[in-house]
């Protein structure tokens, strides 16, 4: 589904904040990305959809190459979560979540906000299926707490059923209890619909609870790349406090390669 | 129990201190400030200014014996008071006037009037009175007054609208991050500049010369202007607006114009309102003043009667214009605050 064919971005600073990252997400796999800050994971996150490009190799998405001629069409495919959610907070919920829309909708009915029926009946059901109240559609999503915040941004990013859903730090701000919540949410609604999640966290017994599989970064490389059972507490602490990366900790390469093998 | 400020030990090395406050830097800006200040001074009056306006305080508290200041502001004064309320017209001047439809508020009244007539047979000047039927309209000057304000507040009403409209596609080329390419960025903001640097007065002079007396040259000129003040302030806004929910849209490909409608919009909303408000009270502001070249409103009015020295009804268009001003501070304040 999602290659990463040696993937490098030097900023113009220098920071080289990938190196060469080769990958292969398989579809409907909830693959997390771990690694201290300023590992990259973001940056490879945004290399997804466009929001960053690499300069050196690319991202293709079932075999169709990201670049700015195929950007337009391949961003629809493809949602974002968001750490700071990213509502537009004097919108109301409902519009916050019809503008997951927008991509497909006509520039006069984006505009006047009339939007169709089954569109509007389609938000009300994605905001129910993420636990929200029918008196939240007409509140500023700035209002809600920051769990309900990520509710709305959830309900968006499925409102054209994406086939991937890139999701960055999406609980770094709330609390263990809502983390669960929302990142069970994110799992279940991928499940329904068989889709691809690339998910980067800081918090590894979530990393261990909910990934299909866990991607280590560390200084723009992948340190670790195998199953959540593989991922032992040695590599937890070689991850965050370990050698610098080149004095690599056990690279779980045999992982990697079952999962290509297994999604081609 | 209070701790003693610890202090360095006598005797120990302190490495690091405090300059005085002020320089010979300092010294050398304020002198420059001096005597950029005196200079002009001088050449605005401010000397003159001063010295008339003490002469001025020293004749109001019985000093000084004269004062020309006093002597020009009283003259003023007592030819603009009392404001006049009313309208006298003469019916023979009436043409389609009917005996049986007054207009409302009004009255007939028959007026004494004396002349000096030539005495054909003495040629000598001989007072000669006559009797004249008027039509005393006690408030009439004060309706007419009033329609002249609405004209204005519609002037000003119609020029905020066409600044609002022109503005809006303007925003959107000259902010950075939304015009489509570094050429339509440079033109936009030099048509905005080109806009805000043309005042009111003078494009209002212009615009009478070709759209003639009235009305469109105010409206016009105006919204020109305005137009130029929304289109920089509303792109600043663009530019300078949270980041996360374009973002969030420009992530799925959403486009320009549908991200800037969601994403932006709806964010810089209360700046917009207040920016558009304050350019409604300017306009209404100005709409008093464009007048004066003849761009119609009450302006064009206070310029007539001030021309013909009739200052009481100069007083009672300052008085209007004091009223709807302050009427309007009132509700732009009220609607502020329900929208924001
Ligand atoms: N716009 C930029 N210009 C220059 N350097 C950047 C830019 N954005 C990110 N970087 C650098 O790229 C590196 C990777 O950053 P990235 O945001 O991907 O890290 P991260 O793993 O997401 O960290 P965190 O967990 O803190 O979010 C960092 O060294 C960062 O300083
Ligand atoms: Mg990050």
């Amino acid at each position: 589904m999602i290659h990463f064919d040696n993937l490098g971005k030097a900023w113009p600073d220098g920071t080289k904040a990938l190196s060469d990252i080769s990958l292969h997400i398989p579809r409907g796999q909830f693959c997390v990305i771990l690694g201290p800050s300023g590992a990259g994971k973001s940056t490879l996150l945004r290399a997804v959809n466009g929001l960053m490009h690499p300069t050196q190799g690319q991202v293709r998405i079932d075999g169709t190459a990201l670049t700015h001629a195929t950007q337009k069409q391949l961003r629809r495919r493809i949602a974002m979560i968001h750490q700071h959610f990213n509502l537009t907070s004097r919108l109301s919920v409902a519009a916050n979540v019809l503008s997951g829309l927008l991509p497909v909708v006509s520039t006069p009915r984006a505009l006047t906000g009339w939007f169709r029926s089954e569109h509007r009946r389609k938000a009300c059901g994605l905001l129910q299926r993420v636990g929200l109240a029918p008196t939240h559609l007409k509140r500023r999503a700035g209002d809600l707490s920051g769990g309900q915040q990520q509710r709305v941004g959830i309900a968006r990013a499925f409102m054209l059923d994406p086939e991937v859903v890139l999701a960055d730090e999406p609980v770094a701000s709330l609390d263990p209890k809502i983390s669960r919540d929302i990142l069970t949410l994110i799992r279940d609604a991928a499940r329904e619909h068989n889709t691809t999640v690339l998910c980067s966290l800081h918090q590894i017994d979530l990393a261990r609870e909910f990934g299909d599989r866990i991607v280590g970064m560390r200084d723009g490389k992948i340190v670790f790349d195998g199953t959540p059972a593989e991922f032992t507490d040695e590599r937890v602490s070689a991850l965050y406090h370990g050698a610098h990366w080149e004095d690599p900790p056990k690279k779980a390469e045999p992982e990697a390669a079952g999962f290509e093998l297994a999604h081609v | 129990m209070q701790k003693p400020i610890p202090v360095p030990a006598p005797g120990s090395q302190v490495h690091w201190h405090l300059d005085a406050p002020y320089s010979l830097r300092h010294l050398l800006i304020i002198a420059a400030i001096l005597i950029v200040l005196i200079l002009t001074g001088q050449r605005t009056e401010m000397d003159k200014m001063v010295m008339m306006t003490t002469e001025a305080a020293g004749k109001l508290l019985g000093v000084a014996d004269d004062s020309q200041v006093v002597r020009g502001l009283s003259r003023v004064a007592t030819s603009m008071w009392p404001p006049v309320l009313g309208e006298t017209e003469e019916i023979s001047r009436l043409p389609e006037f009917k005996r049986d439809q007054l207009p409302i508020l009004s009255r007939i009244e028959v007026q004494e009037r004396v002349e000096q007539r030539m005495n054909t047979e003495t040629l000598q000047l001989e007072p000669h009175s006559e009797s004249v039927e008027v039509l005393v309209k006690p408030v009439g000057y004060v309706v007419s007054v009033f329609i002249k304000m609405i004209e204005t507040l519609e002037i000003a009403l119609w020029g905020t609208i066409i600044a609002v409209i022109l503005s809006a596609p303007l925003a959107y080329f000259a902010a950075r991050n939304y015009s489509p390419n570094q050429a339509s960025y440079t033109a936009a903001r030099g048509f905005i500049s080109l806009l805000r640097s043309a005042p009111e007065l003078i494009v209002a002079l212009f615009l009478v010369l070709a759209y003639g007396f009235g009305p469109i040259a105010g409206v016009l000129a105006l919204g020109l202007h305005a137009a130029g003040f929304l289109g920089k302030f509303y792109a600043e806004d663009i530019e300078n607006a949270d980041k996360k929910p374009q973002e969030a849209l420009e992530a799925i490909g959403a486009g320009k114009l549908k991200t800037l409608w969601y994403g932006v919009v709806p964010q810089v909303l209360p700046q917009y309102i207040a920016y558009t408000a304050y350019i409604l009270d300017r306009n209404l502001r100005m709409a008093t003043v464009i007048g004066l070249v003849g761009a119609g409103g009450i302006g064009q009015e206070l310029k007539g009667r001030f021309d013909m020295f009739q200052y009481g009804h100069v007083m009672t268009i300052l008085i209007a214009i004091f009223i709807f001003v302050f009427i309007l501070d009132q509700l732009s304040a009220r609607i502020r605050n329900k929208l924001i």
